[in-house]
């Protein structure tokens, strides 16, 4: 389901001394499968725009299409809402705060229950989901208030995979979590990335951008200021954003500038650079 | 989120936001106090009700409180009064025979008096609502907790906590929005899981209404828990004596505004007494205006 969004406007508490203008006047279109991310300072809009995504904020003026649904500040062509949200499920920050059910199966089964599915159907979906973020047996028939915060955040995530969306959008899932955690979260994004899902990361942490987005959108006070590859960004300047460069782009760059033959835009991980750097050496040698 | 900003604060700057709170409070109240007085002449209350609602309406338009809000907590009130109107038309009352009849429902009186005792009590309703409103948005609830424990202070000589409670009102205020914040949060989550919060027959409002309900207590109990730890770490110790950062200042507009709110009172009051005092009370048309009215 691609996404098309035109000239999305949206401001809070209309009309009283206390209004905010939040979006002001965003275009974006985002293709099927694709992993991107959306920057900003806080402040700039994102959880805004990602919140218009599937409805939950209505915007004052413009449109946004997910694949055949529309949202417009028009109220009565936003029928079917709620199967929308079932296409496009956000995955909020610390999620760990919307867990309520006696047991972690019986939470995880909520939302697909919720967007139709029978209750054996639903548990599958669970169990599936619960063993996808690393959870197994010996989880599901605990209290999810018992649980340590990151496997708290693994089982809400595991309620969001459970519904099956085919756009996923996370709002900084890994902040608050050790290294490790943050590690297998991401990595679980990308298998469902792997699988045909489309992702919309809300993020600071520009290691994750560098090493699994293929598009990057600024906002900046509720505009959208800059489009692109993550390395087209960094090679940009990028400050005025208050963006900054990882290490690892920056130490690579570098390098090409010292005169070594590195290809900038093929540069996820440490390793990718490593491996580049041991082939100039073997040629050179 | 809308419906529960009745009467909130807005952060204005007029005549009646500078005043002193603990002052606001005071007349606020003598004010209600007043709109209860009751004379034995109808005519008398009516023309004195009628005042008070151009002099209150009047206040809230220098104290720019939206009429909007006004109108939208009366939508909440319609129920209130209809229930009072039915209560008043068809309970008997013995006071009421002897005055004219308005119509009959198959035999039984309906009186005008019914409609005119119903009236009254929803016209005092709203007078104290406007009063109440005009006082919630010109002071932010922290500086009427102040002003309440103003009041307070003197009962410490019996013991009386008036500081802890103080501070227990101003926690619970200063937590208002933040949890109201944190329902928006919990009820965009669980909508992204599927709830719908406004449509669905009973059972599932039950177990939406469960899904928000839950996580809202888990979080509160756990802020409350990180609070306390917070206000322990530095040394918070309700028995000590403390100091304001906001100094309340009893200004001239202060002054201004106890000195004709006391004579309005004070007029009244001689007004009520002599009322009292008299055998037939005081029909205000008649001194006025040198005319009587029909009831």
């Amino acid at each position: 389901m691609p996404i098309q969004v035109n000239d999305l406007f949206y401001t809070y508490l209309p009309k009283s001394p206390i209004q905010t203008e939040a979006l002001k006047g965003v275009s974006l279109a985002i293709d099927d499968h694709s992993y991107c991310a959306i920057l900003g300072q806080t402040g700039s809009g994102k959880s805004t725009l990602i919140q218009t995504l599937n409805a939950l904020l209505i915007p004052t003026k413009g449109e946004i299409h997910v694949g055949d649904f529309i949202i417009t500040h028009k109220k009565s062509r936003n029928k079917k809402i709620k199967h929308l949200r079932k296409h496009l499920a956000i995955v909020f920050q610390f999620p760990e705060y919307q867990l309520f059910e006696e047991t972690v199966e019986k939470d995880v089964a909520f939302g697909a229950k919720n967007f139709g599915a029978n209750n054996e159907d639903a548990l599958k979906k669970a169990h599936e989901a619960l063993l996808s973020v690393g959870l197994d047996e010996s989880y599901f028939k605990r209290s999810p208030f018992e649980l340590s915060g990151g496997e708290k955040r693994r089982v809400a995530i595991a309620g969001i995979l459970a519904i099956e969306p085919d756009i996923l959008v996370l709002d900084e899932p890994t902040a608050g979590l050790d290294p490790q955690g943050a590690n297998d979260i991401m990595s679980l994004v990308d298998e469902m990335h792997n699988h045909g899902t489309t992702i919309i990361l809300v993020t600071h942490d520009m290691d994750l951008v560098i090493k699994y987005c293929e598009k990057v959108f600024v906002l900046n006070e509720g505009l959208l200021v800059f489009e692109g590859t993550p390395s087209e960004l960094f090679r940009g300047d990028v400050r005025q954003f208050s963006i900054e460069i990882p290490p690892l782009f920056q130490c690579a760059n570098k390098l090409k500038n010292k005169g070594l033959p590195i290809d900038i835009d093929s540069i996820k991980e440490t390793t990718d650079l490593v491996m580049q750097i041991k082939k100039w050496k073997r040629n050179h040698e | 989120m809308n419906s529960i900003s009745l009467g909130r604060y807005t952060p204005y700057n007029t005549f009646a936001h500078r005043l002193d709170p603990r002052n606001k409070l005071f007349l606020a109240i003598a004010l209600m106090v007043i709109i209860f007085f009751q004379f034995k002449v109808m005519s008398t209350t009516l023309l004195l009700s009628g005042i008070y609602l151009v002099l209150f309406l009047t206040l809230m338009i220098i104290s720019r409180v939206s009429f909007i809000e006004l109108f939208r907590s009366l939508r909440g009130m319609w129920f209130l009064a209809l229930f009072v109107v039915a209560v008043y038309i068809f309970i008997p009352n013995s006071s009421y025979t002897g005055t004219t009849v308005a119509f009959y429902i198959n035999g039984y009186p309906i009186y005008w008096m019914a409609f005119y005792q119903s009236g009254y009590i929803i016209l005092r309703l709203l007078l104290m609502l406007i009063l109440m409103m005009i006082l919630t948005s010109t002071t932010k609830p922290m500086d009427l907790t102040y002003g309440l424990e103003w009041y307070m202070t003197p009962l410490k000589v019996i013991h009386f906590p008036a500081h802890e409670i103080a501070m227990t009102i101003s926690i619970a205020l200063r937590f208002i929005p933040t949890l109201l914040d944190e329902t928006a949060r919990i009820m965009k989550a669980q909508s992204s899981r599927g709830v719908d919060f406004n449509h669905g027959g009973i059972f599932k409002r039950f177990k939406a209404i469960i899904s928000l309900i839950i996580p809202l207590f888990v979080s509160a109990i756990e802020r409350s828990e990180e609070l306390a730890n917070a206000m322990q770490v530095r040394g918070y110790n309700p028995k000590a004596k403390r100091t304001h950062y906001h100094i309340l200042r009893f200004r001239l507009a202060d002054a201004f505004a106890f000195a004709s709110t006391f004579i309005l009172i004070g007029g009244i009051i001689t007004l009520f007494v002599f009322d009292q005092i008299s055998q037939n009370g005081i029909n205000l048309f008649e001194v006025i205006f040198k005319i009587t009215p029909g009831f």
